[in-house]
């Protein structure tokens, strides 16, 4: 396949040499480390930001609140299909054993290197009316949720059912992105997607009318597990 | 790049009479604009955060081969495959073979402003590979058969009224103006598209250093869509794209959304490491990351390579009084605004668009706004210089200035003018309160859309003369 790389690199090293660039220095100077947050303070700044943007928080003080929560949910959007990470990755213990004593099923993210294969799961899995995810942080500052991909935790649980479902532990807050990778330096290595989602999907597209739940979950609710 | 066959001046024309655009524009360029000066209100120390920014960007193209060696490097580490494209043609070529190569005849896409300066999607279609916009702004426009007018906005020159139409015409849904409504129709429509597709081709916001990452926002979900459900994902990004490390990311992050639409934060700041892997039971098996050039390693040895700063959030846009007026296309290039009159003669050349540096009135408002702080009035003014020296003035201004030195180094003949001037314009301007409506050729063309004032009574030399005999 064709590829220019020498050709561009040796063109910008070429114009390196005469480059115009304004206020570029040899370093970029460190910053002044991003700091704790307060916990108290950042549980509300997350719930705050995160009803700004449509989204809902619920507070459970154990596991058995938190599945009292989900059933709840689950309860009110309907449906008995969902997409959900396996139980060893959400901070919920018998989350899954309450599903499926309710009579939930979940289905199984498994996408075949084959196309028609594949095409035909996608199919099946878009019937999903809720999915449940486990998020790793929290981000006060946005009320974002950081959502980390792995085999046990497939990114269109997050993103294909109209309702998303996600359980933070309030252990997991961070004050902002910059504090967050901070404590996770080597992130990037260990799955191949993270995923920052900051409430529900939305446009502005007509007008800049704002619209919610475009081609993402129109439902963002989070539960924070605060024990 | 394409140049238009319709000049400039045709075009600004066009705009201007156009009613149904100036309302659709100035809703959103107002809104844009509020929402902008909220959001970086919430910033504790918008203008440090501003500073580190641009020290950033600076940073990383001075030494942009040597980040871009270790992007690719880290890229091709985490299972991904890079691409370089010197130029629009070698990446279309590189998507196709891609595309052969998979036997793909879907393909569904983010936005991207790479695949509009390559004009992807046609190369595409000459293949028999169907493309399917998946941004609804984008999706409006590929529908209307047009280009995007605003870099993050795309369909900010149309009325809910004209979707409708439009909407109710090619996807046969019944005719409604409410906003509500027509997303969910695209979303039903679009969502079979992303389940069916072979591959996704997205734009990238940032390629991080430091980790072989990319970075692509967005508030939809189908970028997310586009980059997950689909067996091949190739993201197109342009070689200055680069950032050092995931902190200076986070440092990007905070100015972007606040700048571009009001945000604090994107719904979705998607990072992607590679293909997926370890039996990731979703993601692509195939990742492709082509870096297109296209002039910017060229543009970055020059006077204007501060130009490639640039984050592309659209402020400037929104900013310029200019953009406001005429709108997007009028510019007839891929990117509009005050970057794009400073980015499009640069990458394409000054004597194909000579008239876009022209298209400003140098009152700052488009570096006052940018995250970065670009100095595009500089550029342009660099650009203005560029493109006299090529010839390309209007025969008029170069007639204009022959005459304007031979009477000003003439002390009589220049008084005479003056006063002629004078007189001449205060009885043009008497029955319209001191605005002349209609200056005589050549200068016919200034007021045809604006008005030009009179001139004082007494000029500046004999109140200078009467103030200095008393
Ligand atoms: S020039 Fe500055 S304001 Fe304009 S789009 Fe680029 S970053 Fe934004």
């Amino acid at each position: 396949m064709r590829d220019d790389r020498e050709q561009v690199l040796s063109q910008i090293r070429a114009s390196l040499k005469t480059a115009h660039l304004p206020t570029a220095r040899a370093t970029v100077p460190p910053r002044v480390s991003a700091g704790q947050g307060e916990r108290a303070a950042m549980l509300e700044n997350f719930r705050r930001e995160l009803e700004l943007l449509g989204g809902l928080s619920f507070l459970a003080q154990s596991d058995e609140e938190a599945i009292e929560i989900v059933l709840k949910l689950l309860r009110d959007v309907g449906g008995k299909e969902l997409l959900s990470w396996e139980d060893s990755e959400m901070p919920v213990r018998g989350l899954g054993d309450a599903l499926q004593a309710s009579g939930y099923t979940r289905q199984k993210v498994k996408l075949a290197k084959d196309a028609a294969e594949r095409k035909n799961k996608l199919m099946t899995l878009e019937r999903a009316t809720v999915g449940i995810t486990g998020a790793l942080a929290g981000l006060a500052d946005t009320g974002s949720l950081a959502l980390l991909s792995s085999a046990a935790r497939p990114r269109l649980a997050s993103l294909l059912p109209p309702t998303h479902i996600a359980l933070l532990q309030t252990s997991r807050l961070f004050p902002n992105m910059a504090s967050f990778f901070a404590a996770y330096p080597d992130i990037t290595r260990e799955a191949s997607n993270l995923a920052f989602v900051a409430g529900p999907s939305r446009t502005a597209d007509i007008e800049l009318v704002l619209q919610r739940g475009v081609h993402g979950p129109k439902f963002v609710h989070v539960v924070l597990c605060d024990w | 790049m394409h140049t238009p066959n319709v000049t400039f001046h045709e075009r600004v024309d066009k705009a201007l009479r156009d009613q149904i655009l100036h309302t659709a524009l100035d809703r959103a360029t107002g809104r844009f604009q509020t929402m902008r000066l909220s959001a970086l209100a919430s910033l504790e120390d918008a203008d440090a955060v501003r500073d580190r920014a641009r020290l950033i960007r600076a940073h990383t193209l001075s030494r942009l081969d040597a980040y871009l060696e270790q992007f690719a490097t880290n890229v091709e580490k985490a299972g991904g495959h890079v691409h370089f494209a010197a130029d629009a043609s070698a990446l279309n070529e590189i998507v196709n073979e891609i595309a052969r190569k998979h036997d793909v005849k879907t393909v569904v896409k983010g936005k991207s402003m790479i695949s509009e300066e390559a004009e992807l999607n046609r190369a595409l279609e000459s293949n028999d590979i169907r493309v399917v916009e998946t941004d609804l702004g984008e999706y409006i426009i590929q529908l209307a058969g047009e280009t995007p007018s605003h870099i993050v906005g795309p369909a900010i020159h149309k009325t809910k009224e004209q979707i409708g139409e439009l909407l109710h015409e090619k996807i046969s849904i019944p005719y409604t103006d409410d906003p509500a409504q027509m997303t969910a129709a695209a979303r039903a429509k679009l969502r079979r598209e992303f389940l069916e597709a072979d591959m996704g081709i997205s734009g990238v916001n940032f390629g991080i250093a430091e980790t072989g990452t990319i970075c692509l926002v967005e508030n939809e979900g189908n970028g997310r869509l586009t980059t997950t459900a689909p067996r091949v994902h190739v993201a197109l990004m342009g070689i200055e794209r680069i950032v050092p490390n995931l902190d200076d990311l986070s440092v990007m992050l905070q100015v972007l959304a606040r700048s571009a639409t009001g945000q604090k934060i994107t719904v979705y700041t998607n990072l992607i490491t590679g293909p997926r892997r370890n039996g990731e039971g979703d993601g692509p098996d195939e990742l492709h990351i082509i870096l297109l050039d296209n002039g910017r390693s060229r543009v970055l040895g020059t006077e204007v390579a501060e130009i490639l700063y640039c984050i592309r959030c659209g402020a400037c846009l929104n900013a310029c009084p200019v953009y406001r007026e005429i709108g997007g296309h009028a510019y007839g290039s891929v990117y509009t605004g005050p970057v794009g009159a400073v980015l499009t003669p640069a990458l394409g050349g000054i004597a194909a668009w000579n008239d876009l540096p022209q298209a400003s009135s140098l009152c700052g408002a488009c570096r006052e706004v940018c995250p970065v702080r670009i100095d595009i009035p500089r550029m342009l003014l660099v650009e203005r210089d560029q493109a006299t020296r090529a010839g390309k003035m209007a025969w008029w201004l170069r007639l204009g200035l022959h005459l304007y030195s031979f009477t000003v180094t003439r002390p009589a003949l220049f008084h005479a003018a003056t006063t002629f001037s004078r007189w001449g314009s205060r009885l043009a301007a008497a029955p319209t309160n001191g605005w002349i409506k209609r200056l005589p050729p050549p200068l016919i063309g200034w007021t045809r859309s604006r008005d030009f004032p009179a001139f004082a009574k007494k000029s500046f030399r004999e109140q200078f003369e009467a103030s200095h005999k008393k």
